[in-house]
């Protein structure tokens, strides 16, 4: 589903990712775990098309498309979808009317009609109870006024609206207590299929104890360091980053 | 609640006005001239200011909650320069609500001066909204003058969409304790529009309250100033005085003069001003445009966004809602580009 070989970006001239391979494969969830400022945040934006990154050498290939040639609300229709860690309040516009625009401009690439008023509110009656969403949120303005939590679970909620194929969840489970943490988990494995992936960025450990990664990659200083399976995240977790770093 | 239309068959029938209303009547200012005086069920009165203009005037302790909504405009009958004064007073302890709009219907150089004065008796309550959609020669200048007695509260909500030169004044005297005034405005500019606001404020009693919120949206080399002047007199204790001015610009060449001014001569007193001019925040358009959101739809959103405050201050939910539509076409250039954009429009 995605091959990245050899990504470099960087911002104002300084080099933040220096050699990334990675490929993903359709059913899998990989988890990319690294200290502070090793890219983590950094490769995540530059899947999902943000400009003030310069990609200087490498590339992407998604589902046989090459991913770094699209604009950012091309790759969302085509399927990617970036899990803000700090989401963006837009106050005046509702999150109803945020969705439908989101949808329909997806239907629309996929040259599908838009959804009836009907359609689309059974959808998210549907969708908002997978993360356990109170209705008033809806008519609420996109994040404005939301707790960190809250905002956490509007993303989970917009990713089940627009059913990606990839989805890349950056640092999720930041500013989390647990039961927020455990809403947010539960909707990524209800909505977990064989023909989707996700990435998952985290610091810690913690959301990997709910949601089970079948890779663990290791980042820092922008190249993957070390990549095993779901034990990796516990010994990183136990020993820290240190003797990976050193080794 | 009727809707209650008046029949004025003066006005060119290319004019039609969606507005009113439930509940809100209409008056119509044709180049200055009142076609007909009206009296409203509840007594609220508008009559003919001399040979122009309109004068106003709500009973004492007035509770009806109707609107009047007076649409002055311009066309070619009459493209001589005007200068009018219109008057509106507010009786005690009354409640009212205006909505004020001002076009043109033909594409002549207009140049019109108009100066309301309100006088806002004791315990007065009054909304006011204001739409201006006027063409790209015409130029509007509206002097508000403001007298506020003990506890009355006023709130003006400019919006102003469309205009060739548009200038507002504000001249308010806060003049007995307890009064509360409000101005806000939100004003958008493209092509070589210019909008100019001016307000001085002044607190002349201890006790008062004013609040000021304007935001603009400027595109291609459209201009604005706002010069927001906030006077409190030596003896105006426990006053309190906010003003903002935001403004986003589209472009580079678009530009905005923005100058808070506070004067103080009491010291007991809780005043602040901000003026800001930015641009699009690339971070909020970054994350519109990763849910599949075109970057033209995003922009338009965060526009939207940018005004929303202001707009909400319009407590008339209908109107709001009807604004906030004019809003969102004139942002998406539906009739920025039209010559007689200010037809249909509401």
């Amino acid at each position: 589903m995605l091959t990245i070989k050899g990504l470099h970006a960087s911002i104002d001239g300084k080099e933040i990712l220096k050699g990334i391979d990675l490929t993903v494969k359709a059913g899998e969830i990989h988890a990319i775990m690294g200290p502070n400022g090793s890219g983590k945040s950094t490769l995540s934006s530059v899947l999902a098309g943000r400009e003030t990154f310069e990609v200087t050498a490498g590339e992407v290939e998604y589902n046989g498309v090459n991913l770094l040639e699209l604009d950012a609300e091309e790759r969302a229709r085509m399927g990617l979808f970036l899990g803000f860690q700090y989401p963006v309040e837009i106050p005046g516009v509702s999150n109803v009317n945020f969705m439908k625009t989101a949808i329909n401009e997806k239907r629309k690439f996929k040259n599908l009609p838009p959804l009836s008023a009907a359609e689309f509110l059974k959808l998210m009656r549907e969708k908002m109870a997978v993360v356990e969403m109170d209705s008033s949120f809806s008519s609420r303005g996109v994040n404005v006024g939301f707790s960190g939590g809250e905002k956490k679970r509007n993303e989970i909620f917009q990713m089940a609206m627009l059913e990606p194929t990839l989805a890349i969840l950056d640092e999720t489970d930041s500013g989390l207590d647990i039961d927020a943490l455990r809403i947010v988990a539960s909707g990524v494995n209800k909505l977990k299929r064989a023909d989707n992936a996700f990435i998952v960025i985290t610091h810690y450990q913690r959301l990997l104890d709910y949601i089970v990664p079948d890779i663990v990659h290791v980042l820092y200083d922008g190249r993957i360091i070390r990549t095993a399976g779901k034990e990796l995240a516990l010994e990183v977790e136990e020993r820290g980053y240190d003797w990976l770093i050193k080794a | 609640m009727e809707t209650q239309y008046r029949y004025t068959p003066e006005i060119p029938e290319v004019f039609k006005c969606r507005v009113p209303l439930p509940g809100t009547s209409q008056a119509f200012l044709l180049n200055g001239v009142l076609t007909e005086e009206y009296r409203d069920p509840a007594g609220v009165v508008v009559l003919s200011n001399g040979q122009t203009g309109f004068k106003i005037e709500v009973p004492a302790g007035n509770t009806s909650p109707d609107s009047t909504q007076i649409i002055t405009v311009r066309d070619n009958k009459d493209t001589r320069a005007l200068a009018f004064s219109n008057n509106i007073s507010l009786g005690a302890n009354s409640l009212s609500s205006f909505l004020i709009c001002t076009h043109t219907l033909t594409l002549d150089e207009f140049v019109t001066e108009s100066e309301i004065t309100i006088t806002a008796n004791e315990g007065a309550n009054c909304h006011i909204v204001v739409m201006q959609n006027e063409h790209n020669f015409s130029n509007h200048k509206i002097t508000f003058n403001l007298i506020q007695k003990r506890d009355s509260f006023v709130r003006i909500n400019m919006v102003t969409l469309h205009g060739a030169k548009i200038e507002n004044l504000f001249d308010v005297k806060l003049a007995e304790p307890g009064a509360l005034c409000e101005l806000n405005g939100i004003y958008l500019a493209d092509g070589k529009q210019q909008i100019t606001t001016t307000i001085n404020m002044n607190h002349l009693v201890p006790h008062c309250q004013s609040r000021q919120l304007f935001k603009g949206i400027l595109d291609n080399e459209a201009r604005a100033s706002f010069s927001g002047k906030i006077v409190v007199s030596k003896d105006a204790q426990k006053t309190e005085a906010y003003q903002s001015n935001h403004n986003l610009l589209l472009s580079r060449k678009a530009k905005v003069y923005a100058q808070p001014q506070l004067e103080i001569y009491a010291d007991d007193v809780k005043c602040s001003h901000g003026a800001t001019s930015g641009r699009l925040d690339e971070n909020a358009l970054f994350y519109m445009r990763s849910r599949g959101i075109g970057a033209a739809e995003a922009k338009l959103l965060q526009q939207i966004a940018f005004v929303y405050d202001v707009l909400e201050k319009i407590n008339n939910e209908q109107l709001r809602n009807r604004l906030q539509e004019m809003v969102e076409s004139r942002l998406r250039g539906e009739f920025s580009h039209c010559a007689n954009c200010s037809m249909n429009c509401c």
